[in-house]
């Protein structure tokens, strides 16, 4: 079955934010979709319903704020920007407007790692450090475009905030058939069968860990992959079950800080549950003002491209317990 | 004020009435900083306990028998830190016990603590405390009920040293860029931040100009002048134009208690039983003089 290729522009996460929310818009009377002047992939939803489309321009705190004050009055708001601002900008709105009182603001947004060459100003590298900080947040990064979709959708119907990430969307690779996997928040996806090591990620190198896991199924190895998508709360069980099954070994891929991310949040679990591991590696963004350059590029550069995520995956089988 | 009153067997209050009833919010006031230990922001709540007073008893439609009235008009208190006197203006208004709000203040597990929190008093609009935050939150509200059709009012009372934080602005903004007549702040004008004097360390004047350069409607008035703010009060524009309205209420923090007025050490504090009388004696006294 294949399971990666380019979609094309028409299936890419951010159009697919727009369409979702058109479609939900006429679902939910009291859905809102705010953006700080983030809104050209939210057309469908703006033409569709203009009195619940604001756009405050310029004002990500004000953005969140008045999201807050809509859920207050018992709406559903999204909030669709660029995560670097909404993340970082309107955290303590995030924190204490939409967690603190526990309100079901839906916030989405795009360059969730490094990519758009916009430079460190518009990286989201911290964000789910931030995010995942916060009591009653919901974190989650999304590679698979139809899978955005559905969990906008999910979310609807959530009584907290949630967090989506995604990383620049137009180039977004379409990862699942539809209807393969069940796609629930807080469920990890097992996006491929594996018995000698475990490589989890997230958003947009769950397709980079699908390739290394090719490439060492042609060496005889069998690696599995996990699309951990709900960071928080974070599938432990899968965790766990994955520790015993695949001999101790995991890598953890991601397009975030390589500490306070996915592999933190697993090194949790595992030192918790007082589980030995035979290996850990963490593949991630050092700490580092990443510079310019295409997305691979900027991974090739800081350890966790391709080549670093194959290499990975066989220091950590080669090591016996 | 066009909208039949949400209590039907209430009677406007009289400005007589309403100068009596912020009277009894300042004894009240007072009593509870002599009874908790810790600080109350007193200074901040004596400025704005006439325009609490105002808005409880008199502008706003709200229904002491049903706290979340779905006609009922808003109130988002930005200026958090004074959350003590909106919890015993809505005692007063018959919403709150001020025997569990004085028994339980600040102690563990009690709804009532220095900042207002929605989960733990769902009778509050919203939980702040860190300013900036309650014009944004408020500018929602009135978007909700403008989606709705509601035709009630988000009133928003700020301090007007949090009106430094540029979220105030981008709020203000989006007031004005959505049309917002339904949405009222009021600016505690009381001219002191915590460590000091607003004009000595942040120039706000031209103050009211800043809201009018922002296409706001500005009114202003004397904070403590009951007239005045009924006056305010009366004049709103319909909730259905097309203009947001700030009430630039001149006040003096500490008002009411000679030793506590303008007074940078009073910003907050806790009284002894002996300055409580010496407290509650000043307060006496300042309602006597302005009634000479």
């Amino acid at each position: 079955m294949p399971v990666t290729f380019t979609f094309g522009e028409m299936l890419s996460a951010r159009s697919v934010i727009g369409s979702t929310l058109a479609e939900l818009g006429a679902e939910y009377p009291n859905l809102y979709v705010l953006t700080p002047d983030i809104g050209a992939t939210l057309v469908e939803f703006r033409d569709g319903f203009p009195d619940r489309f604001i756009d405050v321009g310029l004002a990500e705190q004000a953005c969140v704020g008045i999201a807050s004050g809509l859920a207050y009055d018992g709406n559903i708001p999204v909030v669709s920007g660029m995560l670097p601002f909404l993340s970082m900008r309107a955290l303590e709105q995030v924190r204490t407007d939409v967690c603190y009182p526990n309100l079901p603001v839906k916030i989405i947004g795009t360059h969730g790692g490094l990519v758009g060459n916009g430079g460190s100003t518009h990286y989201a590298v911290e964000d789910l450090t931030l995010m995942g900080a916060l009591t009653n947040m919901t974190v989650t990064s999304i590679g698979d475009p139809a899978m955005v979709g559905e969990v906008i959708r999910q979310s609807m119907t959530m009584e907290g905030p949630i967090y989506i990430r995604l990383a620049v969307g137009k180039k977004d690779k379409v990862l699942y058939e539809p209807g393969e996997h069940d796609v629930r928040i807080g469920k990890g996806i097992v996006a491929r069968e594996g018995t000698d090591a475990t490589i989890f990620t997230h958003g947009t190198t769950v397709a980079q860990a699908l390739d290394a896991a090719d490439e060492l199924a042609a060496d005889g190895h069998s690696v599995r992959v996990v699309d951990m998508w709900t960071l928080k709360p974070i599938d432990e069980e899968l965790v766990l079950r994955s520790a015993a099954e695949t001999g101790g070994r995991f890598v953890v891929l991601e397009d975030h800080l390589a500490y306070g991310g996915l592999a933190t949040r697993i090194a949790d679990v595992v030192a918790d549950n007082g589980v030995h591991l035979t290996a850990f590696e963490r593949l991630g963004i050092p700490q580092v003002y990443a510079g310019f350059g295409e997305d691979q590029e900027l991974r090739e550069k800081h350890g966790y491209g391709p080549a670093d995520t194959v290499a990975a995956l066989r220091r950590a089988i080669a090591v016996q317990p | 004020m066009g909208r039949a009153p949400l209590t039907a067997t209430d009677e406007r209050r009289s400005v007589e009435e309403l100068e009596d009833l912020a009277f009894e919010l300042r004894e009240k006031l007072l009593h509870l900083c002599g009874t908790y230990e810790g600080a109350v922001h007193i200074g901040g709540d004596l400025s704005a306990a006439d325009i609490f007073t105002a808005l409880f008893e008199y502008g706003m439609n709200v229904d002491p028998d049903n706290i979340s009235n779905p006609e009922r008009d808003r109130f988002v208190l930005s200026k958090g830190h004074a959350a003590v006197c909106m919890y015993i203006a809505m005692a007063i208004r018959g919403f709150l016990s001020y025997d569990e709000i004085v028994e339980t203040y600040g102690q563990l597990d009690s709804a009532y603590g220095m900042h207002p929190c929605k989960v733990q008093l769902p009778g509050v609009e919203a939980s702040t405390g860190s300013l900036g935050h309650g014009l944004p939150i408020a500018v929602g509200m009135a978007l909700g009920a403008r989606g709705r059709g509601d035709d009630h009012r988000v009133f928003c009372l700020l301090g007007d040293g949090e009106t430094g934080e540029g979220s105030v602005w981008e709020a203000v903004m989006a007031a004005r860029s959505n049309k917002l007549g339904n949405l009222v702040a009021f600016v505690d004008r009381n001219r002191q931040l915590m460590t000091s004097f607003a004009e000595e360390r942040v120039m706000f004047e031209p103050y009211p100009d800043k809201w009018r350069a922002f296409g706001w409607n500005v009114v202003e008035i004397d904070g403590h002048d009951m007239s005045q703010l009924v006056a305010a009060l009366d004049a709103l524009p319909a909730s259905d134009s097309d203009t947001p309205t700030v009430i630039v209420a001149e006040t003096v923090k500490g008002k009411g208690v000679d030793f506590m007025e303008r007074n940078l050490a009073w910003h907050a504090g806790s009284l002894g039983a002996a300055d409580l009388e010496r407290a509650l004696a000043a307060l006496n006294d300042s309602r006597e003089k302005e009634t000479v």
